[in-house]
């Protein structure tokens, strides 16, 4: 019942969607009339040539992919040759969360631009996420909170970690035999303890 | 002209990320309809400039009027995930409460999705009872049974209940009461009985 | 009537149809309708069990539950009352009572076929005889005799006709009279006294025997069914040690394997759950509990040592150094302290129990074990059991302590039980603690006839007290330890009283008989019932066991005076 969230490019996938909306530098290289409102920085009513705005990355793409285009794209803070470095360095201690939430997901799509330094983005990119995943199998077959807020992962990691402790648990009840009783579920479970609360609250 | 493209949609989406929200949240009308009247503006300028092509005769026009339809398919895209995504969340919730959601649930909803919630219930219906020539519960016996009469405890005041043999049995808080599995498995699921473990 | 043949009579007859359960709040019912559930389950007869209190609440339940339903068994609860003019049933409902409290309501005796007892008339009981109690032509005699004048011979004048028939009349109610006195003599003697018969929890265990269904869980309910009878005082000893005869001869039974072919005992896994029969000691949760404080705070040795005073103290290090056990260790948890002084621990202090007057200590009982950590004894099994029974709080209505009780006994509830037996560390501690307060304070008051003990609105623990198992063992315990200080005070009985409600401003009254009869006989039941009726105290005697009542704070002292005047 659930469709692949996106590691495929999905029409319909969240995450898909918040990740292109991350933000790229663009230098125009054309002038764009009229839509001088995208850079907050200039009042003008054109965009002239040669100026330089954080814009979405899907906008970005379509800029680019634009013959002759109209900006080119360069690289976010993230994937700048530092922030690689203390990649390679250590991803495990990277807070993702508050760096880039949508990490993977914008290197790939970023890759895909075909950029000069699109392979180095890509081997960063696995690279961390193989050292990182250790960690994120380690946390979801052990640990017994649900939502790993202190944790720094960013959102794919996020997703992997709780499909990890659903399967984690699934298994857990297939072993125990307890597979047999019928139990609630899940949401009305949820819904009555949120209904607890707001009671509990009200007095 | 807002300084910011395309970022009401994203407020729309916020609350669908996965994992975030276990109910879905209060259907956001009024950003639905922002985001229709900055397509509508979109559109406008688009025709605007297009027909007023003659006016730029270097051909710069294009690249606003890629920009702008660009933002307006971003704009279709994001809505059309925020229903799609919306439906989703019904459709799970349709197996999991029946085809009765709880009112603070329904008090969430916008009036079109509950006609889809209605009419999905309906299909479901109409699919079941035509399984197998006579019907087929798909909601029933989800984990495999062990016994036909199972032992039941009852969690809150549920009142009489009729069981298919005519007997009625009052379903009051902490009695324990024996009954066919088929009869109490549904109201095992909402949450009214508990089934007692040996 | 009586049932004798409990498969016939009882099983098979409600074997194809729903059963409605009614069972009390006692530890003895709790077991028999564990036994039962599990029968009706093998067979899949569907059932609805109720926890009920107090009569009110049987009534009130059985309003609501009645519907198309034809057989009502009632567990513990309903012997002692007339039930079909308590619930006013059906003529087709069936009631089956199997109930240990005495003296059996003679209504549910001799119906003819709505209530049906479950088991055997025993000697002791003294029921009356049917005609000693019924009559069928009581008051219509009279009526008739005084009309029938005009079937009279027609030859008879007048004056003599009318002679005769008021001699007829007079001999006639002067025999009604008689009769009538007879059969208020015969009542009297019959519900003087209130008491326990056999455990409804080994009635169960038979039947289950005789449904060839037995096995060692059943038996394990069986035996918790007798001890928390003896452990409580329901029963003497002597009827104790016969019961856990019987049940020792069930459990080797149940303990011997032997394959039919081949005649040889069959391996049974390790882990499986068996019962060994035991010589254990009076002292509460000692496997659980420090040495010191279980000695402490078990009603026999504290009597008979005397600790709640500083001589007793004394005495009770005095024991502990014969043993040879260091002050440290007795007040180190049982399992932590050394493997030697732990297992000798059983036979230095039966050696020592003449010496310190505690001969009476080592008794008969039974421990099941199963798995290799499981190790439960059975008068553990029971206080832990009172303890969750009575657990009620703010979070907790006595019905979620019910099912908790009741959860307790399944060996898959192991952390239940272990939450029970701290819960009863409390209790005890809090029984022992009330008692030390009441001697040195001296609130054991004469009230006459009686000695009572009240338990004010605020005192510490006073909410411990509130439910009536604590309550008994309490005042169990303040009597012998009375008796301990003052030799006189014998042959009086107690009374204690502890708050309930305080916004209901009521209180929970008790009455227990004196040390000297051994037996558990009381009559508190009629003579609290009398007394509320003379002083119009606005009392309820809702409880099951006669001899437990609640009564309004306000009234209580004008309740106490009549009842001195009653018993004087």
């Amino acid at each position: 019942m659930s469709l692949c969230q996106s590691y495929v490019p999905n029409y319909f996938s969240i995450q898909d969607i918040l990740a292109t909306q991350e933000k790229v530098p663009c230098k125009f290289e054309m002038q764009v009339k009229h839509l001088g409102f995208l850079d907050p920085g200039s009042d003008k009513r054109d965009i002239e040539i040669g100026t330089s705005i954080e814009l979405p990355l899907w906008m970005a793409s379509v800029l680019n992919s634009q013959r002759p285009s109209i900006a080119e794209v360069g690289l976010p803070k993230i994937f700048k040759e530092a922030y690689r470095d203390i990649m390679k360095a250590d991803p495990c201690v990277v807070d993702l969360h508050k760096l880039a939430q949508y990490f993977y997901e914008f290197g790939m799509c970023l890759c895909m631009l075909k950029h000069r330094e699109s392979s180095e983005i890509s081997s960063v990119l696995v690279e961390s996420f193989k050292q990182r995943f250790r960690q994120i199998l380690d946390w979801a077959q052990h640990s017994t909170i649900e939502v790993p807020e202190s944790k720094k992962l960013d959102e794919t990691e996020k997703m992997i970690y709780h499909m990890g402790r659903e399967v984690g648990s699934s298994l857990y009840l297939w072993l125990t035999e307890g597979g047999s009783l019928i139990t609630a579920a899940d949401m009305v479970i949820q819904h009555k303890k949120m209904k607890l609360t707001q009671k509990d609250l009200l007095h | 002209m807002p300084l910011t493209l395309t970022q009401r949609c994203c407020h729309l989406l916020a609350p669908l990320i996965p994992f975030t929200v276990v109910f879905i949240h209060l259907s956001d009308d009024d950003g639905v309809r922002q985001v229709f009247e900055e397509m509508r503006g979109l559109y406008d300028q688009n025709v605007a400039a297009a027909n007023d092509s003659t006016a730029d005769p270097d051909g710069t026009a294009i690249s606003s009027i890629a920009i702008r339809h660009a933002a307006l398919e971003r704009n279709k895209r994001c809505l059309m995930a925020y229903v799609f995504n919306r439906s989703k969340k019904l459709r799970n919730m349709r197996w999991q409460f029946g085809s009765i959601l709880p009112p603070e649930i329904k008090a969430n909803l916008c009036e079109p999705e509950i006609q889809w919630f209605n009419s999905y219930s309906k299909c479901l219906a109409r699919y079941m009872k035509s399984i197998g020539g006579q019907g087929l519960n798909l909601a029933q016996d989800v984990k495999p049974p062990k016994s036909l009469y199972v032992e039941v405890r009852s969690l809150i005041d549920y009142g009489k209940f009729e069981l298919d043999n005519g007997e009625v049995v009052l379903l009051k808080k902490h009695s324990t009461h024996l009954m066919s599995r088929a009869q109490c498995e549904p109201l095992i699921i909402q949450g009214v009985l508990e089934q007692i473990n040996h | 009537m009586y049932i004798d043949n409990i498969v016939e009579g009882f099983y098979n007859v409600v074997h194809d149809s729903r059963v409605l359960l009614f069972v009390n709040y006692d530890i003895d019912a709790i077991c028999s309708a564990r036994i039962l559930q599990y029968l009706f389950r093998c067979d899949t007869i569907s059932y609805t069990l109720v926890p009920i209190s107090g009569i009110q609440e049987l009534r009130l339940a059985y309003e609501e539950n009645c519907e198309e339903v034809k057989y009502v068994v009632l567990v513990n609860c309903g012997g002692t009352i007339d039930i079909v003019e308590l619930l006013e049933p059906n003529e087709d409902v069936v009631f089956f009572l199997i109930d240990s409290h005495r003296p059996t309501d003679l209504c549910n005796v001799f119906s003819s076929s709505q209530v049906r007892i479950i088991g055997k008339p025993e000697a002791e009981e003294n029921i009356p005889e049917f005609d000693d109690v019924f009559r069928e032509d009581s008051e219509d005699e009279e009526d008739k005799s005084d009309n029938s004048g005009g079937e009279s011979d027609p030859e008879e004048n007048r004056a003599a006709k009318r002679m005769r028939l008021s001699e007829e009349a007079i001999l006639k109610r002067r025999e009604h009279r008689l009769w009538t006195e007879k059969r208020d003599r015969f009542v009297f003697n019959y519900t003087q006294f209130s008491y326990f018969g056999k455990a409804s929890a080994v009635r169960m265990f038979e039947l289950a025997l005789n449904l060839s269904k037995d096995n060692v869980d059943l038996l394990w309910c069986a035996i918790i069914g007798v001890t928390e009878q003896y452990l409580l005082g329901k029963i003497e000893k002597q009827q104790y040690i016969l019961d856990t005869g019987v049940l020792q001869g069930h459990v080797s039974k149940l303990s011997h394997n032997v394959d039919e072919e081949t005649a040889e005992a069959v391996a049974t896994p390790v882990t499986a759950p068996r019962i060994s029969f035991i010589k254990d000691l009076q002292l509460a949760l000692y496997r659980h509990w420090t040495v010191e404080a279980s000695l402490r705070h078990s009603m026999y040795s504290a009597c008979k040592l005397k600790l709640w005073s500083l001589k007793g103290e004394r005495k009770l290090h005095e024991l502990l150094v014969d043993m040879g056990l260091p002050l440290a260790q007795s007040r180190q948890k049982f399992c932590a302290m050394d493997m030697v002084l732990r297992k000798e621990f059983h036979s230095m202090i039966e050696k020592l129990a003449e010496k310190y007057n505690l001969d009476q200590l080592v008794f008969t009982s039974f421990i099941l074990q199963h798995g290799f950590r499981n190790k439960f004894c059975a008068s553990d099994v029971v206080y832990s059991m009172l303890a969750l029974l009575e657990s009620t709080s703010r979070d907790r209505s006595s019905k979620d302590c019910f099912l908790e009780a009741m959860d307790a006994l399944s060996r898959s509830k192991k952390n239940l039980l272990e939450d029970g037996i701290e819960k009863a560390k409390l209790m005890l501690t809090s029984i022992f603690k009330m008692v030390q307060g009441a001697l040195d304070m001296q609130m054991v008051v004469s009230g006459g006839p009686f000695l009572y003990f009240v338990i004010q609105e605020g005192a510490l623990n006073a909410r411990h007290f509130s439910h009536p198992h604590t309550l008994i063992l309490l005042a169990q315990f303040l009597l012998q330890a009375h008796v301990m200080v003052k030799k006189k005070s014998l042959n009086l009985p107690l009374i204690a009283s502890a708050p309930l409600n305080v916004e209901d401003g009521t209180c929970l009254v008790v009455g227990i008989p004196p040390v000297i009869e051994d037996s558990p006989r009381n009559f508190f039941g009629k003579a609290f019932e009398q007394a509320a009726e003379k002083t119009n105290a606005r009392a309820q005697l809702d409880y099951f066991d006669s001899s437990i009542m609640k009564l309004k704070t306000e009234d209580r002292s004008k309740f106490f005076d009549a009842l001195a005047a009653l018993l004087s």
